[in-house]
């Protein structure tokens, strides 16, 4: 079977996810082609094609290329590129609307493939036609951003989509769902495949669900207003003028660093909150391994890895109750969930959690690494990837 | 020295003409007072000034430039051929390929050809772009002291740190826009003694209005306004909407705001579910904006960072009660529950109780606020207090 993956970009080294998700289904026998929007001489494991180039200001290079790779594409599937172009007028575009969509699928369009898969829902606009015309049929992942704020403000936007897909394949359940209200016919076969961890990667903590004192609390994540590290910021400042002993560290980078640096500096908190940049996996196990609490107070997460991985290292896990991050812990077994957006309600919970005895908070790190090894486990993972395209 | 019978020769200097709103409106007002004013800068529109204001743009467009930069060099050297060597040279010296050759020197040349008494920086970070060419010019430096340069920026940004530590004691005198920018500025350097603190003001005529209150729990009508920028605190102001909507209780809000409205505005609105109750109208002109403040019952300013938030100075002077944090220098302007309402920055549960209390007041006590807020203005604010603070400041600065 041979699957086309079409994606932003190649998946880099950190992408775990995907690069997984691509091993898995090249190991159990199908033949994947991941085809992105841009090039790069990185080398891959995998069959990678990258669109051809859209240049903003040259104007002269890219009347020619596009005229050359139109021309191509026209000679190589001439009964594709009809149809397409077809397809298209059909649908609504003009006939330049019409050839420009052929000349952004132009490098799929000559291949022959069983399934056109999506990685992310936004992968799709524009290419909703694609699978027909090639005889294939059409995946897509929903991951988050896609579904939880693409379509605020291109309201819409997956209406053709719907129309066409075979199959569903989303990271939790709340995006489903949220993808239902978008209009997602509910009769289109959908699977849910939970990002996983290896768990081998991540060492279990010497002395799982300890607390020290000054208290170490620990969120990885991007610095965007999405992952919501201002309430945390907030809350961190109540623990310390309630008295708390306590050191905040963010590992991560991103455009509002200014924002959360500017709100530590107000807050009063530049000695208890370290910003680290981004980490690799090395020092990232370091730091899990220093850490007590791992907090996520995410506005909306698809499902988020970092709190996986962090269970798997044995630390008290405290999310929001955003988006996926509910199927993530089982609030109360495996770590505990609080409302978003209210640092009074953080500060209470972690606050709790520093008062349960000891043996409590073992026990609670200890059930969130097995079921971690259990339901989250690569092993899991490859078994649903394999069978998403089987059926 | 000077006589006194000469003008003073201002250079308000902000890169840009016209500058922001509140520059031109300080363009206006230094105008009126009997100074000379130079605008330098890059011309972005037409503009009329009173003929008190002259203007020396140095063009945008390249060819222009070339043409511009040849043309002020040859007057340079006819003026005074040592000046015009110096500032060759420092030029080259400071620019590392032709393009920022001309860029610099289309930037200090007409400074030269036509030196100011002052030379007023209007945004501090300037400070750090040409420090070595601002010192061929013989004239008196003043700096203005306001929002983010002062307030946030040099927290992430080292080298601006750095710049400001280096250059602001060689400054000869800072504008501050409230008491707490100058506290913000004294870290960095500025000398305390050289800091005076000058509050903006507002349109006398905006004093007259008197919009009818907000009656004793009738439903409340909201409304912010600002850019779209997170110090503005719009994400603050909806988390309490959200707690207002969770308690029954019936409101508007308005937001205006040039631009773009930001993912996370648009996220929270659905998440939360107050479509209804929420607008946001992109960007209005001020004399609109006067009217439509005048139909709602509430300005709220839930900003995490301000100097003094000139739309609060003006809705108190247009008798619209205001809601603001306790940023920056709002409390120089805003005394709780005297004239208007303060709550602790980042907190929507208060904006959330606040509002609520507000609804709850009788209109007497509304009446009285408003009365007190106009007083605020009229004693702090004025045009008149304003033109006072620049003369003393640039008398000082010159005679220094």
């Amino acid at each position: 079977m041979r699957i086309g993956m079409v994606l932003p970009e190649a998946p880099q080294y950190s992408e775990t996810f995907f690069n997984y998700k691509i091993k898995c289904l090249k190991e159990s026998g199908y033949d994947v082609t991941v085809f992105s929007g841009k090039r790069s001489k990185n080398k891959y494991f995998y069959k990678h094609i990258a669109a051809y180039p859209v240049y903003k200001n040259k104007k002269f290079r890219q009347s020619i290329l596009f005229i050359s790779v139109i021309i191509k594409t026209f000679v190589t599937s001439p009964y594709r590129s009809v149809k397409l172009a077809g397809k298209e007028i059909k649908d609504g575009s003009s006939f330049i609307g019409a050839v420009k969509i052929l000349y952004m699928n132009a490098h799929i369009i000559t291949h022959n493939l069983d399934w056109i898969h999506f990685g992310y829902a936004t992968m799709s606009l524009n290419r909703e036609n694609l699978a027909e015309v090639m005889n294939a049929k059409t995946g897509v992942s929903f991951r988050g951003y896609d579904i939880n704020i693409y379509p605020l403000k291109n309201p819409g936007c997956y209406k053709k989509l719907w129309g066409k897909l075979d199959k569903v394949h989303s990271i939790s359940d709340y995006l489903y769902s949220k993808a239902l209200k978008l209009g997602l016919p509910g009769e289109i076969p959908y699977r849910k495949i939970s990002p996983a961890v290896d768990t081998a990667l991540f060492k279990f903590k010497s002395d799982p669900g300890s607390i020290k004192s000054p208290l170490r609390i620990l969120t990885i994540g991007r610095l965007s207003w999405i992952k919501n590290l201002e309430t945390a910021i907030s809350a961190i400042k109540i623990l310390k003028e309630g008295g708390t002993d306590v050191v905040y560290t963010i590992v991560g980078f991103g455009s509002e660093y200014e924002r959360l640096k500017f709100a530590v500096y107000q807050s009063g908190l530049e000695e208890n909150v370290i910003f680290s940049g981004k980490k690799d996996h090395k020092e990232i196990t370091k730091i899990m391994n220093e850490s007590d609490i791992y907090l996520q107070p995410s506005y909306q997460e698809g499902f988020c890895v970092s709190v996986l991985e962090a269970q798997a290292s044995g630390l008290l896990c405290i999310v929001s109750d955003a988006g996926g991050l509910k199927e993530n812990i089982i609030d109360g077994e495996t770590g505990w969930i609080m409302p978003k957006r209210d640092p009074e309600a953080i500060a209470e919970k972690i606050r709790e959690v520093m008062n349960l005895p000891e043996e409590k908070r073992k026990e609670t790190a200890k059930r969130a690494r097995i079921r971690v090894e259990k339901e989250f486990s690569l092993e899991d993972q490859k078994k649903k990837f394999s069978e998403f395209f089987k059926d | 020295m000077k006589r006194l019978s000469e003008k003073l020769k201002i250079a308000v200097y902000s890169g840009n003409i016209p500058s922001t709103t509140f520059i031109e409106n300080l363009i206006e007002v230094l105008s009126e007072d009997g100074f000379e004013i130079f605008l330098f800068g890059k011309k972005k529109k037409e503009m009329r000034y009173n003929e008190n204001v002259k203007l020396f743009p140095t063009p945008v467009s390249e060819i222009k430039l070339v043409y511009f930069v040849l043309k002020e060099f040859l007057i340079l050297f006819l003026k005074s051929p040592h000046l015009f060597k110096k500032c060759f040279g420092e030029v080259r010296e400071k620019s590392r390929n032709i393009k920022i050759f001309f860029r610099n020197a289309g930037f200090i040349l007409p400074v030269l050809n036509h030196q100011p008494d002052i030379f007023h920086i209007q945004w501090a970070k300037t400070v750090e772009q040409n420090p070595e060419l601002f010192r061929l010019l013989k004239c008196k430096f003043a700096v203005s002291l306001r929002g983010a340069h002062i307030n946030y920026s040099p927290l992430t940004d080292k080298s601006l740190d750095k710049a400001y530590r280096k250059y602001f004691p060689e400054i000869d005198g800072f504008h501050a826009v409230s008491e707490a920018i100058s506290a913000e500025a004294v870290k960095y350097g500025a000398d305390k003694n050289r800091i005076s603190v000058i509050h903006s003001s507002v349109k006398d005529e905006l004093l007259d209005l008197n919009p009818e209150v907000h009656k004793k729990g009738s439903k409340v009508e909201l409304i912010s306004v600002g850019r779209h920028h997170w110090k503005k605190g719009y994400h603050y102001a909806l988390d309490a909407m959200k707690i207002l909507k969770d308690e029954g209780v019936k409101f508007t809000y308005t937001i205006i705001a040039q631009g773009e409205i930001p993912e996370e505005l648009l996220f929270m609105i659905d998440d939360y579910k107050i479509e209804n109750e929420i607008r946001i109208i992109n960007g209005m002109p001020n004399d609109e904006l006067i009217d439509l403040l005048q139909t709602k019952h509430m300005l709220l300013l839930p900003s995490v960072e301000e100097g003094i938030a000139n739309v609060v100075l003006e809705a108190m002077a247009a008798g619209i009660p205001v809601m603001t944090t306790d940023c920056g220098g709002m409390k120089e302007a805003v005394a709780d529950r005297y004239s208007g309402y303060v709550v602790p920055v980042r907190n929507a549960r208060s904006i959330a109780a606040k509002v609520k209390e507000f609804i709850s007041e009788e209109s007497d006590v509304k009446r009285e606020l408003i009365r007190n807020a106009k007083m605020t203005v009229r004693k702090e604010f004025t045009r008149e207090k304003q033109r006072a603070g620049f003369r003393n400041f640039y008398e000082n600065v010159y005679g220094k």
